[in-house]
């Protein structure tokens, strides 16, 4: 334990260095996973999936704010989609530009939470976001946190049915349409992920504010619980054949990573908790401190002393 | 020579304009009133304009019901209940934006006090520096005019 937190102390000092390029860097990288995992799920629009293309949007949104990376992640899923099927770009544009308008409006700041909930379904862990959400963030990250599972759903489903989509001569525009929003809005996997995710964090969130010992810990728990029981119940009711398997793997990992945030975010001492009782003129105050865990990390200079060689 | 306190004192406050400043210069420039209105103001144009987009994604799926049954009863039915729609969610909208408007200012304000109190500490910094520096100026005088 105690070298993980000297870990934790030269990783935490090496940013606050080196601070200027990690940002870019970390931001670089993460511009690039989006990109990629757009052009290998759809990749319909041929000009976007040349790497020149992907390394440039990418380096501008290294260098800009990640609200650059929301807007030009739908721009290339739009296109993306566009190259695919005129009424599914259409429908996907019109739901893209209600969410702008009406969650953008009120300048959030957590936009990005969009993107990187597809991203992290993609790499197979997404029950981490409910959990770390939960954890740092409020309740109004449930807002950007379901629109990203609606859009990982979204790419799925154009991916599933490209060659029904793309077909011109098979439907007619109008049946397209109902067809596309049929299928978007009455999607019982989405719907039951969207539940989970949402009462998840709102447990988790809920927990880690008590003034309980470990309630990180018992609110990560419970989070599991919830979406465990959500996803089960979800899945026999609605009769949905989810792989148990590649869930409890993906669980797993999510809740791995989740423990590795927590690590990392709230590292806490209980056994050194103290109780103190005083007051004013209008109150009287019960404060519980927990100290926060403090490791210096060792500056270790080797000095080697030879003896002196007789001439 | 260096005054450590003083270059502690504004760079906190570089911090804190960093840090803080979109979140709260701008509200400062209004009234509470004024500062919600101008809020619901934007909340209610985009509101509106969320609404057509549904109605334009509404009528797509039932186009085709649309195409055979269209008639104008059917158009005041329509229209009915869509402004009923429109105007309940409206103020359910327009409730949430006032709430969230109001919370932002409340939060600007405080946040400027706490920037106006670190620039009353800083001014109070360079009052007690100068008139340590006039104070020093009159003791060398006086020291010159005595001849000590």
């Amino acid at each position: 334990m105690m070298g993980l937190l000297v870990f934790k102390e030269r990783l935490r000092a090496f940013y606050g260095r080196h601070s200027m390029w990690i940002q870019p860097l970390l931001k670089f990288a993460l511009s690039l996973t989006v990109f990629l995992l757009l052009n290998t799920n759809l990749g319909y629009m041929t000009r976007l999936n040349h790497p020149l293309a992907v390394i440039a949007l990418s380096l501008v949104c290294a260098f800009l704010p990640l609200g650059v990376l929301t807007f030009l992640s739908a721009a290339v899923m739009l296109l993306h989609l566009y190259g695919l099927s005129l009424e599914l770009a259409v429908t996907s544009g019109i739901l893209v530009l209600i969410v702008a308008i009406l969650y953008g409006g009120f300048q959030p700041g957590n936009s990005y939470l969009m993107v990187l909930t597809p991203v992290l379904f993609f790499l197979r862990v997404p029950y981490v976001v409910p959990l770390v959400l939960g954890l740092s963030w409020g309740l109004s990250a449930i807002i950007p946190m379901t629109v990203g599972v609606f859009i990982y759903h979204l790419i799925v489903y154009a991916n599933q049915n490209a060659g029904v989509l793309a077909g011109s001569n098979t439907v007619d525009i109008v049946q397209k349409y109902t067809q596309i929003l049929n299928s978007l809005f009455t999607n019982s996997t989405m719907i039951l992920m969207a539940l989970a995710f949402a009462l998840a964090l709102l447990v988790v969130f809920l927990l880690r504010n008590l003034a309980i010992d470990y309630a990180w810990t018992i609110a990560t728990g419970a989070g599991t619980v919830v979406l465990l029981a959500v996803i089960f119940i979800g899945n026999s009711g609605a009769g949905m054949n989810l792989s148990i398997v590649s869930l409890a793997l993906e669980m797993l990992f999510s809740v791995i990573l989740a423990f590795i945030y927590q690590f990392f975010a709230f590292a806490v001492d209980y056994s050194r908790t103290e109780y103190l009782q005083f007051e004013d003129d209008d109150y009287y105050y019960y404060v519980k401190a927990v100290p926060k865990i403090a490791v210096s990390a060792p500056d270790v200079k080797v000095q080697r002393i030879n003896r002196r060689e007789d001439s | 020579m260096l005054n450590e306190e003083k270059i502690r004192l504004m760079t906190g406050i570089a911090m804190f304009e960093k840090k803080e400043g979109k979140q709260i210069f701008p509200q400062n420039r209004f009234f509470k009133r004024d500062y919600i209105s101008w809020h619901l103001f934007g909340a209610f144009f985009g509101y509106t304009v969320c609404c057509l987009l549904g109605v334009v994604l509404w009528a797509l799926y039932h186009a085709e019901s649309l195409l055979d049954e269209l008639g104008t009863d059917l158009i005041f039915s329509l229209v009915r209940r869509f402004g009923l729609f429109y105007v309940a969610g409206l103020i359910l909208y327009l409730l949430v934006a006032a709430w969230v408007g109001r919370r932002r200012y409340e939060y600007a304000r405080g946040g400027m006090r706490v920037y106006l109190a670190k620039l009353k500490r800083l001014e109070k910094r360079y009052e007690y520096q100068n008139k340590a520096r006039e104070i020093a100026k009159e003791d060398a005088q006086h020291d010159g005019a005595s001849g000590i």
